[in-house]
């Protein structure tokens, strides 16, 4: 709602800006028929707009203006000057109303009757009202001093697309720059002003690639309506599930893709689920259910719209293809069941018996997927007969600056994209096992079975190291399929301004685009779908990514698989890898550590951070591990992984209960082992209760309700009223007395330390620590 | 007519691209394989903070390639459909004046050649073959396909 009211605000402001000229002539030439018609669509849109936003005073406003103008438009009336200047009274008072409601005050003093009044062709003192009414909503509107107001603008697309380019040109002429600085040994002078400079161009640069991305739930939120109003229509009953909202794309490319989408999912609703008898025959639910799936997934975004309906019938295309001219008998048996089933994409094919009034009128597939590859994306149909079919949009990101892990395979760098990557371990790691299928290599990491792809040997190097010896990348495609790419070396995560290859080099489809690295050189940024597919691993991974249970009891004997790291204070610490959910680098900014205890943002949930104490952040991102215990998660800070380990040795017990349980030799020397079980005593919020206990305030109260409320809600009691009908299991009053606090126990607070000490079961108001205590204690009586 | 072009040289025979297409003549750095990119790609470049996309001239007509150059080895810079490539070449001449138009080849001029050019063009430092750049950064046919 905020986001439409802004964008009514922006529109209604910028028609004003453009009919300002307008106004101005038409007050010197009221007979200009154009000016007039300019104005009168002005009032128009605006009372159409605020009647949607109910804003009645601007509406009434709008809509006087606009019956005089009516009038005028139809003949009935001159547009004397008395008129003009009521009408530009008008208008002003809607710029008034509008800076109001932008910045939330409240809307400038009544005398809009006046104004309307000023309007009627009989009205003798129209000029004068208005002049001094006029002022008078002058006087009022100037503005409270220090109201910040978040104006926004439009801007044309391709001065942003220019920015944008300029501002990846500059990263690049950056790290050029750095490059040669640090060869050419500059003076510290000048190292300073240039660093600055450089975090300068970091922030500019973010914020630039915000300004062309929208979340894709401005998409998706017409979506639920669209799709009732599409069954009610069809007769069928579809739920429709949305996923990934968040994920943000190119505002532009949100447009283009809103009509494919549209006619996607009428596809599916019209063609694809059953009517409810036909879905109840076949032993389906009687409700279809229709899952759009958002993800990014490297420079693309895939959009995955399934059904779970009668799915497509392959041979039937085909027969229709074949009468339709569009293939030859031999042609059409020749085909795969997947070819088939592309068939719909093909133009002037029909699958629907009948026409409906939804689809089924020969436009078609053929369009989408004709829009959607114009802007570089790709569409695909899977589909099972009688269970459901899938339609996969990938769209790219027009603008790519990707985080990304830089690996080496043969004498080469690559680049891959950070979102595919889901773990990253040592092919020696003890816990790790190789096995052969004829020629796949498979890979056992904590009981999960998965194919394992050797990079150098994807790429044709000769001689490619065994995967024994390599960094596996553990990569989930978009599918959710997961497999081991084996790489010589993994050496950093690096942000990439990604640049499109030329046509020749993108044909190969190993390869999704290009970059220069800090120290010049191009480096290629792998394609990993396209290499899946490219070793047939897509649509087989997940059936070979199995559970092995028996091999993860073998593991136990074998030694605690542990991640080997360097805290932020330096110190070299391990922890054991069952606890660590996953690994993130996060932005400095999101880490307070002032708070007690710190907390860390990660996406959008708040987690406390253990790790930082006494550290400082020094740069602009920190990694930090996410632990578990299976019921909360706590986020700890650090400043590398060095490996992944097997901790075997015997683990000496320190002396103090901690951060540390003790200390283990890894490789000959010491690193303390994380004390999980310490850190989440310590940082881990314990699970509230399903039911909170409730504790009664008096709702009369401002101090209890305002000051005292947050404190009982953070001992983790549920604050009701008097209006609460059951009963509460504790309640808070005042030296007053306590009308109407029916509670299990009443804790009386007095405002005066000395009478809280002599009357029994109160407490001074501000004894923080003697009611924690005592709510504390009224929980684990009631649990108890 | 055509206006200037740049003569070179590709497998010993003379050619010309128009100047307007070339944007500079530059030594080119370290050059990136890319591995199962088509033998006429050899890699990749940098300039100034672009990415260059390094092209075996002759390799692209469909002749013998002519191999990754040395560090430093000149090429000659030209822009295509958003894309910048170098082109390396036998050699780099001189920027001539072409008063006329293509004409058609008498004779035949060879395979490769065929394809990729425009016709025979007289220039003030003889007859060159103009180069039709699009075709030629298309690669030969059987790999491009």
């Amino acid at each position: 709602m905020d986001d439409l009211l802004a964008e009514f605000l922006a529109e209604t402001r910028e028609m004003m800006t453009a009919i300002g000229g307008e106004l101005v002539v038409w007050e010197a030439d009221p007979g200009d028929r154009a000016r007039l018609d300019a104005i009168f669509r002005f009032v128009h849109t605006v009372k159409g707009n605020c009647g949607f936003f109910d804003f009645p005073r601007l509406e009434a406003l709008s809509h006087a203006a606009e019956d005089a103008l009516a009038e005028v438009r139809a003949g009935r009336r001159s547009a004397s000057p008395r008129l003009v200047t009521a009408v530009l009274g008008i208008v002003d008072r809607i710029g008034e109303m509008v800076d109001a409601i932008e910045a939330g005050e409240p809307l400038p003093e009544r005398g809009d009757d006046l104004l309307v009044a000023a309007l009627e062709p009989d009205s003798d003192d129209a000029g004068d009202v208005v002049g001094e009414v006029h002022s008078e909503a002058n006087g009022a509107r100037s503005p409270a001093p220090g109201a910040i107001t978040q104006r926004s603008i439009r801007l044309a697309t391709g001065l942003l697309d220019g920015v944008m380019s300029g501002v990846s040109d500059l990263v690049l002429a950056r790290n050029d720059l750095a490059r040669r600085m640090r060869d050419a040994g500059v003076d510290p002078a000048v190292q300073g002003p240039f660093e600055r400079l450089s975090a300068i161009l970091d922030q500019v640069r973010e914020s630039v690639t915000r300004l062309r991305m929208q979340r894709i739930e401005h998409l998706f939120g017409a979506l639920p309506r669209l799709v009732r109003d599409l069954s009610a229509e069809l007769g069928k009953q579809v739920m429709i599930d949305l996923e990934g909202g968040d994920v943000e794309l190119d505002r532009e490319m949100i447009e283009i893709i809103r009509d494919p989408l549209t006619h996607i999912i009428r596809n599916a609703i019209d063609h694809g689920v059953e009517s409810p008898s036909a879905r109840l025959a076949a032993g389906k639910r009687e409700i279809g259910t229709l899952h759009i799936a958002a993800r990014q997934s490297g420079n693309r975004i895939v959009i995955a719209i399934s059904d779970d309906g009668r799915g497509i019938d392959g041979a039937r295309l085909m027969e229709i293809s074949v009468a339709a001219g569009a293939l030859t008998r031999a042609e059409g048996d020749a085909l795969s069941e997947g070819e088939r089933q592309a068939l719909i994409f093909e133009p002037g094919l029909s699958t629907a018996a009948q026409v409906t009034a939804v689809s089924g009128r020969g436009v078609g597939m053929d369009v989408v997927r004709a829009n959607i590859e114009r802007i570089g994306g790709s569409i695909e149909v899977s589909s099972t007969p009688g269970q459901g079919t899938r339609i996969l949009l990938s769209l790219p990101l027009t603008l790519s600056i990707i985080p990304s892990l830089v690996v080496g395979a043969g004498n080469q760098l690559f680049a891959l994209p950070r979102s595919y990557v889901e773990e990253i371990v040592h092919g020696r790691a003890g816990h790790i096992e190789f096995a052969r299928a004829g020629e796949a290599v498979l890979v056992t990491v904590r009981g999960r079975r998965l194919a394992c792809l050797s990079l150098g040997e994807q790429l044709g190097f000769a001689d490619p190291p065994k995967p024994g010896v390599s960094t596996l990348v553990l990569v989930r495609l978009a599918g959710g399929d997961l497999f081991a790419l084996a790489v010589d070396r993994v050496f950093d995560h690096e942000e990439l301004v990604i640049k499109p290859l030329a046509p020749a080099v993108m044909a190969t489809g190993y390869y999704a685009g290009s970059t220069l690295l800090d120290d010049g050189n191009p480096v290629l940024m792998l394609d990993i779908a396209g290499i899946a597919r490219k070793a047939r691993l897509i649509g087989e991974v997940q059936a070979r990514a199995r559970a092995a249970d028996d091999l993860v009891e073998e593991q136990a004997a074998a030694g605690v698989p542990a991640l080997l790291f360097v805290g932020l204070d330096g110190g070299r610490r391990a922890v054991r890898l069952g606890s660590v959910r996953r690994i993130d680098r996060i932005a400095a900014a999101a880490v307070d550590l002032t708070a007690d205890p710190p907390h860390a943002v990660i996406g959008d949930t708040l987690f406390p951070l253990a790790g930082a104490e006494g550290a400082t952040l020094r740069d602009s991102e920190v990694s930090v591990l996410r632990l578990g215990d299976g019921q909360s998660e706590i986020a700890f800070a650090i400043d590398r992984i060095v490996d992944t380990i097997e901790m075997s040795g015997q683990i000496a017990p320190a002396r103090r209960a901690g951060l540390a349980e003790g200390t283990v030799l890894i490789d000959g020397i010491p690193a303390e082992v994380l004390d999980i079980h310490w850190l989440f005593a310590a940082y881990g919020e314990p699970p509230r209760a399903v039911e909170p206990p409730t504790c009664r305030l008096q709702s009369g109260d401002a101090w209890a309700r305002t000051i005292l409320a947050p404190l009982i809600e953070s001992a983790g009691y549920r604050v009701v009223d008097e209006t609460f009908q059951g009963a509460a299991d504790v309640a808070i009053a005042n030296e007053a007395g306590t009308p109407g606090l029916a509670a299990a126990t009443v804790i009386t607070l007095c405002a005066d330390p000395g009478r809280a000490e002599q009357a029994p079961g109160s407490l001074y108001r501000y004894d923080r620590a003697g009611l924690f205590a005592q709510l504390a204690a009224l929980r684990t009586g009631r649990a108890a | 007519m055509i206006g200037l072009v740049v003569i070179i040289e590709i497998a010993g025979r003379r050619a010309a691209l128009r100047a307007s297409d070339v944007q500079s003549v530059v030594e080119l750095d370290d050059v990136v394989a890319v591995p199962h990119a088509p033998r006429f790609v050899l890699g990749l470049s940098a300039l100034r903070s672009n990415t260059l996309t390094v092209i075996d001239a002759a390799a692209a007509m469909g002749l013998p390639p002519r191999g990754v150059p040395q560090r430093g080895g000149r090429a000659v810079i030209v822009d295509r459909g958003g894309h910048r490539y170098a082109l390396v070449v036998d050699g780099i001449d001189d920027v001539a004046d072409a008063p006329g138009d293509p004409a058609p080849v008498p004779g035949e001029a060879g395979p490769g050649w065929e394809r990729i050019s425009e016709g025979l063009l007289e220039t003030d430092r003889g007859p060159a073959l103009l180069i039709a750049l699009d075709v030629l950064l298309a690669g030969p046919p059987a790999l491009a396909a």
